[in-house]
């Protein structure tokens, strides 16, 4: 038997996958990893992981061998270092496998100039999927748990380390993008060519309200010709949609549902994970694609 | 037939679309659709229906756009297509106890109605599941009698206990868990109607026939006491 406890927690710990389908006409968001990317490239390192990955957000936990030994490695730019059981301490790089024995502990400190972190674990966490999926949606209490992870969850991996064997691979290098070509909204005709003029000129800072379920923006009021409220309809994360107040949200992996704001613009889908790595205060701007 | 087309949304999602109105007759078509369309055994990752849309959700663009002329075939044929519709038809023990009716007294002051009134009124009818959304297995029911008819609460709760039932416009809903929210409560189930562990979580589906009838607080703890399963609650309540 191996196991591995939570010592600290770091902020917004959850487990995540690549996410929950085939639930959302039964109100089920689709949750999963905020960065995609990064448990993709962790695949490559850890193929045994079960689809039960860590995530941290800015600060990021420390994990410690309780019984046996675990093979983890850790994807995002962070620093990080080892507490060996000997007392000793030693650094560790992202996207490198580390071997922990008994007594080790591995302490991620925080996440550089981007926001999300992951840990992949060989064998997994040891967990049974919810809705046919690892991911916590913690607004709705759904996953395999249900909350955000804290001091002294422990995890039961029943299967040993394959293989002592040293594995990596270079850091992916992700272009900061601050510019994001957007496709137009099922709503994008609620907007006036002005509304329109001022979202694709207007330069939006990224609120520190943000979190899983959207991305809050500052800047020029966007404001709606038509109106603000909408029969509520099913909605893809990725959504830029415009509440009252013009200041718009883009909506991220923990969507609602259904959503009753006009979306003025939609993100390609592989920009969600792009967007989701900016800090608050970053500032970002928009370019409409009018052509598919 | 409300149809009126396919659109994009964004690079791998497509939104069917049936007008900018509601009603009951839009959602038995948006339902029929939905029923249809779920069961091409597409591979697609999410469809969800609400009042006048269908938002069809693909792994990414090039299987959004394989698969558009195969919906856009199905959706041409709707009317014609005949389908067997596997709704459910349930009858809800609901509690009217003021201790549950939060919003009773506001709702007789409104209406210049009794208690008595505002049960016969909620349980005098069978109402359609338009679509379940807002938060996992809230049912949005309607259509309440127009005596009934309350805009939601100026001031939403923060909590409203789970298992509540809610009216609001010309809808009646159940809160599977507690949550913030701003319909007027009336009452209480005495079951939970979305489970987890259930590979079909959702007591109800869109297109379900529902109605309710008043139990007394004794009744409703007897039957509150049985923890039904879903599967359990199937049998019980639905024909």
């Amino acid at each position: 038997m191996n196991s591995l406890v939570i010592t600290r927690t770091g902020t917004h710990l959850t487990v995540q996958d690549f996410g929950r389908f085939h639930y959302q006409h039964l109100g089920v968001s689709p949750s999963g990893a905020m960065d995609q990317r990064i448990i993709k490239e962790l695949e490559k390192i850890i193929p045994l992981h079960h689809n039960q990955f860590i995530e941290f957000a800015y600060v990021g936990p420390s994990i410690k061998v309780k019984e046996g030994s675990v093979k983890v490695c850790v994807g995002g730019n962070c620093n990080m270092n080892i507490q060996k059981n000997n007392g000793t301490q030693i650094m560790c790089q992202p996207y490198k496998s580390i071997n922990l024995f008994e007594g080790d502990e591995l302490n991620i400190h925080n996440t550089i100039e981007t926001v999300y972190g992951y840990i992949a674990v060989e064998h997994g966490l040891g967990l049974n999927p919810c809705l046919k999926s690892f991911s916590t949606d913690t607004k709705a209490g759904i996953g395999s748990i249900n909350r955000p992870l804290k001091v002294d969850d422990t995890f039961e991996i029943l299967e040993d380390v394959s293989s002592w064997d040293h594995l990596s691979i270079p850091n992916p290098t992700y272009k900061k993008e601050t510019n994001f070509k957007v496709y137009p909204g099922p709503q994008l005709q609620f907007f006036t060519d002005q509304a329109l003029q001022s979202f694709i000129s207007t330069t939006f800072t990224i609120s520190a309200q943000s979190d899983r379920m959207g991305i809050r923006l500052k800047g020029e009021a966007i404001l709606s010709s038509e109106s603000h409220d909408i029969l509520s309809e099913g909605i893809l994360p990725g959504s830029i949609q415009v509440p009252s107040d013009g200041q718009p949200i883009v909506l991220m992996r923990d969507i609602p549902c259904t959503g009753g704001y006009p979306k003025i613009a939609i993100l390609k889908e592989k920009d969600i994970s792009k967007i989701s790595q900016l800090p608050p205060g970053s500032q970002i701007t928009f370019d409409l694609q009018t052509i598919y | 037939m409300y149809f009126k087309g396919i659109n994009s949304y964004g690079d791998r999602g497509m939104v069917l679309d049936f007008g900018d109105d509601s009603s009951k007759s839009i959602s038995i078509e948006v339902n029929k659709a939905f029923s249809i369309i779920s069961n091409l055994g597409l591979p697609l990752l999410n469809i969800i229906p609400s009042f006048n849309k269908i938002v069809i959700i693909f792994e990414n663009s090039q299987i959004r756009d394989q698969n558009r002329e195969k919906i856009t075939l199905e959706m041409s044929e709707i009317k014609s297509q005949s389908h067997k519709s596997a709704h459910k038809t349930w009858k809800i023990p609901a509690c009217y106890d003021e201790s549950f009716a939060l919003d009773l007294k506001l709702i007789q002051k409104l209406h210049h109605i009794t208690k008595e009134e505002i049960i016969n009124l909620h349980t005098s009818e069978s109402y359609y599941t338009y679509y379940i959304g807002f938060m996992p297995g809230f049912p949005y029911l309607g259509d309440i009698p127009s005596q009934l008819i309350t805009p939601r609460l100026a001031t939403p709760r923060i909590n409203i206990p789970a298992r509540s039932i809610g009216i609001a416009k010309n809808h009646t809903c159940i809160y599977p868990k507690i949550s913030p929210g701003g319909w007027n409560i009336i009452g209480q189930i005495p079951f939970d109607i979305f489970d987890l562990q259930n590979p079909n979580p959702s007591l109800f589906l869109p297109g379900d026939k529902v109605s309710f009838y008043s139990v007394n607080q004794k009744e409703f703890q007897q039957i509150q006491k049985k923890h039904f399963s879903i599967n359990e609650l199937v049998k019980e309540y639905s024909s």
